[in-house]
């Protein structure tokens, strides 16, 4: 049917029924709909008042004999120097270093701003210093050899990219970082194969990696109720729950058994 | 006539018609637009689609320009897009002056040349006239005279006015003189101005790729451009017309975001605030606008893929063809890749980007599982027929040569009494060509015979050879296992069938007694923990599985062994291991029985019987002399199989000695029974058994299942049932929690329903029915899970007689169709159990625990992404003849001295197996490899250039250099040093590796193999060339060529010696000791006395 034909029928008819049945015909009342499909802007970092701010801190132990640490051939390499014991786990006078601690839960969709500042991880003595580092998301990591020798960055992720590159004596540092949460990322170089270490990028600034003496901090938390997370490379992942109001500081323990 | 008073109650005076007339013409107004909505809408529902369409599309558009608004300000905001901007303005700033200049100067020119034009223009035609007289003039005074006006014209001053208002005189040549000059200086400034913008362009060009190229979706003003069609839109019926695959697709008149440029979701399309409508999911794009890309919609339309009734448009269920009079309804969702087998049968692998397809799951899963046994489908398991095709083929030839020597001899013999030389010498041609063609045919038959050997090889089947179950089984475990399979292992091939005490008791007495009963050597109790250890590293485990349930590990192509202790013999064990394709007896398939010592003896033949001996003693024809088996020898030594097989007997729930006696197997009487139950079940479909060798399939042939009418799938007595839906038939809970859409709720009176049912339940149509034994549906329960049956229905479903033309089917003849049938012998022998050939494509050994981590991931085998490009097909072909790279002989595997070399990568735990392909498969296999990169065929290698003695040593420089330790990593044959290397030796690359690979996997290794230990990084981009990232000597500094092109021609020039030298030079290879740190010295005086 052509459009002028339909519109004479239709005009024709309206203009019947509207004398047959004035009065009867009801104007439908048509609503705008507005354009709100707001694009959905990253939520902005949430300020928190520092005169608020929690702490929590703490030290964790190894409950157990201490692993005798193993020896590395580094003989391969005449370039590679230094102590050669393995730093699986980590203990001296029953505490545990090495342990990534941070606040699991309890932050909600609070989002934080990405430190300018980059975490440096440098090679010296063919062995990664230092062995566990923590990163926000998007922070960024600067490589560093100071070795004579070439090693390779191999990070071979779970949930992020993977890469692997070269990196030459005295070359320019590699600034890299990872997008998306994971914790215990392992990070080698093939040409060393004992070098081994492991980044951990979380979303909050809320974390700390235990020092020699098994302590950590944690500073500036917002008052809240909190499950803070203790991961260790070998022996897993530990919670423990935390209820910290305004500038609580509160201390937080976690032991680790051997294989557990 | 009396005037008769009108009664009170005449009806003329009394009633009145008008309420009638008043309800008539409202019915009758009501009929009218009744009818007059329903032609303008009720028949045309897709309006409300479009009318909707047009609205939400709008608000998301508008939506989308502010995000894309912002997106592109974002990008804007860049410190690179800055810096190009801030280059783009430099170069307008520093044009500007000369520009505006020149513009300048061409305006006034143009004034200029306006003014004299005028002028001069009017004389010029003057002069032509003029000469035109003089040319056409008879006679000579005229011309004269005529002559002498214009040379007087030409003299004439004329004045012109210019732009600034002054004027001047010119006679004519001075006239045209300045008019030329004056458009001499116009071109020469406009090329100047075109020079002095194309800086400024280019980097304006530069400034737009930039954004474009960073934003993901359209730009704001692409954007704008949609938003005005949008609005501009009314209300048409959209239509796919391809008169020649008589295809008319109406699908767009509703769908209309289908192929919109940006990507739309339901929640996207739905209105603000409210769940995703029918409107909603109407109008999403197309889920994988790739497919689209390839599949050119104005030639495929919908249809084609998706079925329905693409030119209805009068309701949804007619567009969709879910009535009952169209035979071809939209495939449901979770079908939907059915379409795919329309046009894809032949295809094992559907899509080159295939990951996790639910068709080519099917696919593989009706291969797997045996369905080919008793279902035959075009294109599967089609060895036995292209055997027969070849021995039809040989036949017609020895035909041919018998009527072309009786041709020829007749030919010779009228040559001899032939009238005249010339005829008798064009006899003789023709009896000598035919001579020749006799020659061809002889070396074709020869042919013919290697692709039977060829055939015979490639010929499996699905189950294991029962003639060896008297040497292989348990035999008191047989019946137990007959009984029902699954129960003793849950994932196993064998399907259930459902069988009572006398079939279980009958089939395993007939299969007892018609197997062999030959014995086999003892063997030598081996150590179970060195089997363990061999098993789980040899790469046993990409096909096989160990533990039950959520513990199992391994692949699921092959048996998982977690019981197999149970039931199998420790000396067959240990033959199966070593080999798995040793038979017991050949077979001859012209004789039809299994050639035993004494065949051999009566020829005075020695009993051998291999791939190099295939020959029936007594005939001459082909032998079956391997197991009809896919699984390949590991190479492993006599001993290691002991191992292996004490290994395997240790896994076991109960000691075999707990299976009950089963004396019956031994009652002959049992036997004919038994028989009669082997053949009604079809075994031979998938096992070789004695006296069933050439049974045929015992189903329906499934070619074209998906097209058959409704009406010819029987649903028996639950046609009623399922026309209503509502009750679920199938009761048993195993059963039902196959259904892939759960216990029926709604009708499934379809092929869906059918196949699905069928599947889950292979006996559902024989419900409240009586029949005999024999009658009874025979289709075994294949124990399939959800997901298989769903893949399984998907590929039925799409089994369909298409009614496109020919040229749709995918039946490629360029390197597209090595690729195809490539895929089959790739899914046949489970290669993906081990490579990967498919970015993001994960292999079974991937999945295991051991390769968890950066330490196992470097114990996976190598990534196949790029094989063809890598590898020289040749020397590939030598490879997968016989992986262990040994010299030994074809099949070393068979008893070959060297069989614990490990090829190329024998730093890796586990190993390429032996597969012992055939000649057929071979040659597939390698031209699969090489069209899937897309390399020509055949191969012809580049020369390597020579290197000269300073390129050498500046090369050496760079394979030695610190920055570049590849000796630390890469293997040098060395057994100290290799201990701890996890790449390949180099001196394998010559003859191997293709060049042009090797520069590029040196360039940037993680974007060939992703996660390869090779690191990136190693060569850097400076100045058009790749040049070396650490320090390099001074040598270097006139070197202009690319220096990774250096190191590959050393690389592939490398010497063992050179390689030796290099080695204790840079003391990566400590076992040489005694000479490491000698340094370069070594290598010029111990040119040709290797220092070892």
């Amino acid at each position: 049917m052509k459009t002028k034909t339909r519109v004479t029928i239709w005009g024709l008819s309206a203009f019947l029924g509207l004398v047959l049945l004035a009065g009867c015909g009801k104007k439908e009342a048509t609503e705008e709909q507005p354009a709100t499909t707001a694009p959905a802007a990253a939520p902005a970092a949430t300020p928190i008042d520092p005169a608020t701010a929690a702490t929590v801190s703490g030290s964790v132990k190894f409950d157990g004999a201490a692993p005798k640490p193993a020896k590395i051939d580094m003989s391969q390499d005449s370039n590679c120097q230094g102590s050669n014991t393995a730093e699986n786990v980590i203990v001296s006078d029953g505490h545990l270093a090495n342990v990534f601690v941070y606040v699991k839960e309890g932050l909600g969709t609070r989002a934080f701003d990405v430190p300018k500042d980059a975490v440096t991880l440098s090679q010296s003595g063919c062995k990664y210093h230092p062995h566990v580092i923590g990163v926000m998301a998007g922070q960024t990591i600067k490589i560093v050899n100071g070795d004579p020798t070439t090693h390779n960055i191999h990070p071979t992720p779970k949930d992020n990219r993977e890469w692997n590159e070269s990196q030459a004596p005295q070359a320019a540092p590699l600034e890299k970082t990872f997008a998306r949460e994971e914790l215990m990322l392992p990070v080698k170089c093939n040409q060393h194969p004992w070098m081994r270490m492991f980044v951990n990028v979380v979303k909050s600034p809320f974390y700390a990696v235990t020092g020699p003496d098994g302590k950590f901090e944690i500073k500036g938390l917002p008052p809240g109720d909190y499950t803070i997370a203790f991961v260790h490379e070998k022996l897993g992942e530990q919670t423990q729950k935390v209820t910290l109001a305004a500038k609580d500081s509160k201390t937080v323990d976690a032991t680790f058994k051997p294989g557990t | 006539m009396p005037d008769k008073p009108i009664s009170d109650n005449d009806p003329v005076v009394s009633k009145s018609l008008a309420p009638h007339y008043v309800v008539a013409m409202l019915v009758l107004m009501a009929t009218l637009f009744w009818a007059l909505w329903d032609e303008d809408f009720g028949q045309r529902p897709w309006k409300a689609f479009q009318h909707e369409w047009k609205d939400r599309y709008t608000v998301f558009l508008k939506g989308a320009h502010s995000q894309s608004s912002d997106s592109e300000k974002g990008v804007e905001g860049s410190s690179e897009y800055q810096s190009l901007k801030q280059t783009f303005d430099q170069a307008n700033q520093n044009a500007a002056p000369r520009f505006r200049e020149i513009n300048e100067k061409l305006r006034d020119l143009g004034a200029k040349i306006l003014a004299l034009q005028n002028v001069f223009t009017d004389r010029r035609a003057y002069v032509n006239a003029l000469t035109y007289e003089i040319e056409t003039d008879t006679s000579a005074s005229s011309k004269q005279s005529k002559q002498k006006d214009l040379d007087k014209y030409k003299q004439e001053i004329a004045a012109v006015e210019l732009p600034d208002g002054s004027k001047q005189n010119y006679n004519y040549p001075r006239l045209e003189e300045a008019y030329n000059q004056l458009k001499d200086e116009r071109t020469k400034l406009s090329a100047e101005l075109g020079e002095i913008i194309k800086p400024v362009n280019a980097q304006k060009a530069k400034l737009d790729a930039y954004v474009s190229e960073r934003m993901v979706n359209l730009t704001p003003s692409q954007l704008a451009g949609l938003q005005d069609k949008t609005e501009a839109w009314s209300p048409k019926i959209l239509q796919i017309n391809v008169p020649d695959a008589n295809i008319v697709d109406r699908c767009e008149s509703c769908h209309m975001g289908t192929r919109e440029p940006v990507k739309l979701t339901a929640a996207a399309m739905s209105v603000k605030g409210k769940k995703p409508d029918a409107y909603a999911r109407a109008f999403t794009s197309h889920p994988e606008p790739d497919l689209l890309t390839i599949h050119d919609v104005e030639k495929f339309g919908c249809s084609p893929c998706h079925q329905g009734n693409g030119r209805a448009t009068t309701s949804v269920e007619k567009a969709h063809g879910t009535y009952e009079h169209w035979l071809w309804p939209l495939f449901p969702r979770g079908n939907a890749e059915a379409g795919c087998q329309t046009c894809h049968a032949a295809d094992m692998v559907v899509v080159a980007n295939d990951v996790g397809w639910t068709i080519s799951e099917g696919k593989d899963l009706f291969r797997q599982r045996g369905c080919v046994g008793c279902h035959r489908y075009e294109g599967y398991d089609k060895e036995p027929e292209d055997l027969l095709s070849v021995a039809q083929q040989i036949k017609q030839i020895e035909q041919e040569k018998k009527d072309n020597l009786k041709q020829s001899a007749y030919l010779m013999k009228q040559a001899d009494t032939a009238e005249s030389n010339e005829e008798a010498n064009r006899l003789n041609d023709r009896a000598v060509a035919l001579k020749v063609t006799n020659s061809k045919l002889d070396l074709r038959v020869v042919q013919l015979d290697r692709t039977t050997k060829s055939l015979l090889q490639d010929m499996k089947k699905v189950g294991p050879n029962l003639k060896e179950i008297r040497l292989k089984l348990n035999k008191n475990w047989i019946p137990v296992w007959l009984k029902k399979p699954s129960d003793f292992r849950a994932t196993t091939k064998m399907p259930n069938f459902r069988l009572n005490d006398d079939q279980v008791k009958a089939i395993s007495a007939y299969l007892w007694q018609s197997a062999l009963a030959d014995s086999l050597p003892k063997r030598k109790p081996g150590s179970a923990a060195h089997g363990k250890e061999l098993f789980e590293t040899r790469g046993c485990l990409a096909c096989h599985s160990l533990g039950e349930g959520d513990r199992t590990q391994g692949g699921t192509f092959a048996a998982n062994l977690t019981r197999v202790g149970e039931k199998d013999n420790y000396d067959y064990l240990v033959r199966w291991v070593h080999n798995a394709r040793e038979r017991t007896r050949p077979y001859c398939l012209l004789e039809k029985k299994d050639i035993g010592p004494e065949d051999y003896a009566k020829k005075g033949l020695p009993y051998v019987f291999d791939l190099d001996h295939t020959r029936c003693p007594n005939d001459g024809h082909e032998l079956q002399v391997q197991n009809m088996t896919v699984m390949p020898s590991l190479r492993l030594s006599p001993e290691d199989a002991q191992d292996v097989a004490s290994y395997l007997l240790t896994l076991k729930k109960q000691e075999p000695s707990v299976y009950a006696d089963a004396p019956f197997m031994d009652d002959p009487n049992l036997k004919e029974e038994g028989k009669k139950w082997v053949r009604h079940f079809g075994c031979a479909g998938c096992h070789e058994i004695s006296g069933l060798e050439d049974e045929g399939r015992i189903g329906t042939e499934l070619t074209f299942e998906g097209s058959k009418p409704i009406e010819r799938l029987d649903f028996a007595l639950l046609t009623e049932v399922a026309q209503r839906g509502g009750r679920e038939p199938i009761a048993d809970a195993d059963d039902l929690s196959r259904l892939p859409e759960g216990p029926a709720k709604s009708p499934w009176y379809d092929g869906k329903g059918f196949f699905e049912h069928k599947l889950a339940e292979p006996n559902i149509w024989d419900q409240g029915k009586i029949k005999p034994e024999t009658e009874k549906l025979r289709m075994p329960n294949l124990h399939l899970t959800k997901e298989q049956i769903r893949a399984l229905v998907t590929f039925l479903m799409g089994s369909q007689e298409s009614p496109l033309p020919a040229s749709y089917q995918y039946r490629p003849l360029d390197y597209r169709r090595d690729i195809q049938e490539g895929w089959w012998v790739v899914r046949k022998y489970n290669c993906m159990g081990c490579h990967q050939l498919i970015p993001g494509q994960k292999t079974s050994l991937m999945a295991m625990t051991r390769y968890q981590g950066a330490d196992g991931q470097e114990q996976l085998p190598p990534k196949l992404l790029t094989e063809g490009a890598r590898v020289d097909p040749q020397w590939m072909l030598n490879f997968l003849t016989d992986p262990s790279l040994s010299d030994v002989g074809r099949f070393a595997a068979a008893g070959g001295k060297d069989t614990n070399r490990n090829g190329v990568r024998p730093y890796l735990q586990v190993h390429m197996p032996t597969f012992s392909l055939s000649e057929n498969e071979l040659g597939k296999l390698v031209r699969f490899f090489q069209a899937l990169s897309r390399q020509p065929f055949p191969y012809i290698p580049e020369q390597v250039p020579a290197l000269t003695a300073k390129e050498t040593d500046m090369a050496r420089s760079l394979f030695s250099s610190p920055a570049a330790p590849c000796l630390k990593c890469h293997a040098t044959g060395d057994p100290a040093h290799d201990r701890t290397a996890t790449a390949p030796n180099f001196l394998q690359a010559k003859g191997r590796l293709k060049a042009d690979w090797v520069e590029r996997w040196i360039i940037d290794p993680q974007a060939i193999s992703p996660g390869t230990s090779m690191p990136s990084g190693l060569f850097k981009r400076q100045n058009d060339r790749w040049v070396f990232s650490g320090p390099t000597p001074p040598s270097f500094r006139e070197y202009d060529r690319d220096q990774t092109k250096l190191l590959v021609d050393y690389i592939l020039q490398l010497t063992p010696e050179e390689q030796r030298r290099v080695g204790a030079s840079t003391g990566h290879a400590r076992a040489l000791g005694g000479i490491a740190g000698s340094g370069f010295s070594t290598v010029s005086d111990a040119a040709g006395h290797p220092p070892r």
